[in-house]
């Protein structure tokens, strides 16, 4: 009896797994930061685009390594829908110089420490940077990715939702 | 026989649930920041507080956002000199010192008074190799001072006592 009720409870695991359905990045979209001019961006001006939200800051090394790569996604993929936004754990000056020596092509919007709190309840256990999020343009979140997001990852995962 | 056969089954389902669960990409998985930057103090002499950090292997800090402050503030701080570490060449900022391993600071309180309590509070700030930064992190510890004369306080047993948070 003992090994029957076990199976049982492995197959009600399994199937309780397997039904997730996809996390909704309502909380992210509904986020309003200023941009490196102190103006109040919303993130819902960008609904129904793939968006990757990428938290990050000039004072982290493998964050700042990682970008170029996402300027030159955003130059492709950008006409097909597409849209990169950063999210700056930074102080203003600092993220508008790094922003210029690399001609950021999106938004580079300022967070404080409330951004990376809201990062926690998407996976990101320890507040750490980078954190990448890509929300499908239905709202999901499709893929989360705490460190550098591998290029060809990210673009494979872009490419599924455009 | 029949025992070793069902910690084998809830073993698998472990095993099982775990991969089903787990992200589908290769996610790194660095540690609490206050473990990889375990910070303990213990007091030397009445008027001197050892600080230590004890870097995990593969983590480092930053030399330029360590910063130290005592309670009470007529404890009266003397701004620590803090050891040499390793120069590392950054495109952005330049030269940046960081520390790996075991970091010890002494700070120096003219104005406590022997047998009273101080807090010492340390924000740093690092990184992991696997490739992930930490935002600036306060951490802080009572420190009991002992009454003049005394022998310091033996090492803290702040690692062992964490295991269990």
């Amino acid at each position: 009896m003992g090994t029957a009720a076990l199976l049982a409870l492995a197959g009600g695991v399994a199937l309780a797994v397997w039904d997730q359905s996809p996390r909704d990045a309502a909380a992210l979209l509904s986020l309003s930061l200023p941009d490196t001019s102190g103006r109040q961006q919303s993130l819902a001006q960008w609904r129904g685009k793939v968006v990757v939200v990428n938290f990050w800051a000039t004072w982290c090394v493998p964050c700042r390594e990682e970008m170029p790569e996402f300027v030159k996604i955003q130059r492709e993929l950008g006409p097909k829908g597409l849209q990169f936004v950063g999210i700056a754990v930074d102080q203003v000056e600092k993220v508008e110089q790094f922003a210029s020596e690399l001609n950021l092509n999106y938004p580079a919007l300022i967070g404080g420490y409330a951004a990376i709190e809201l990062s926690k309840t998407l996976g990101n256990e320890v507040s750490a940077l980078p954190f990448t999020i890509v929300i499908s343009r239905k709202g999901t979140v499709a893929r989360t990715q705490l460190g550098a997001f591998d290029a060809t990852k990210l673009r494979s995962t872009i490419d599924s939702l455009l | 026989m029949r025992t070793e056969w069902r910690s084998l089954i809830l073993h698998a389902l472990g095993v099982t649930v775990f991969t089903l669960v787990a992200p589908a990409s290769a996610q790194v998985h660095p540690l609490a920041p206050e473990k990889a930057f375990r910070f303990s103090a213990r007091a030397l002499d009445p008027h001197t507080v050892e600080a230590r950090f004890i870097i995990a292997d593969g983590y480092y800090l930053y030399r330029d956002k360590l910063h130290f402050a005592v309670e009470p503030a007529a404890s009266g701080l003397v701004t620590p000199s803090l050891p040499k570490g390793k120069m590392k060449e950054d495109q952005f900022f330049g030269r940046m010192e960081t520390y790996r391993g075991n970091l010890i600071v002494n700070l120096t309180l003219p104005g406590t008074t022997p047998g009273q309590k101080v807090v010492v509070q340390a924000e740093s700030q690092g990184c992991a190799d696997l490739g992930i930064c930490y935002p600036p992190n306060t951490q802080r510890v009572t420190v009991p001072l002992p009454a003049a004369g005394s022998a310091p306080t033996p090492q803290d047993d702040a690692p062992r006592k964490q295991w269990f948070k």
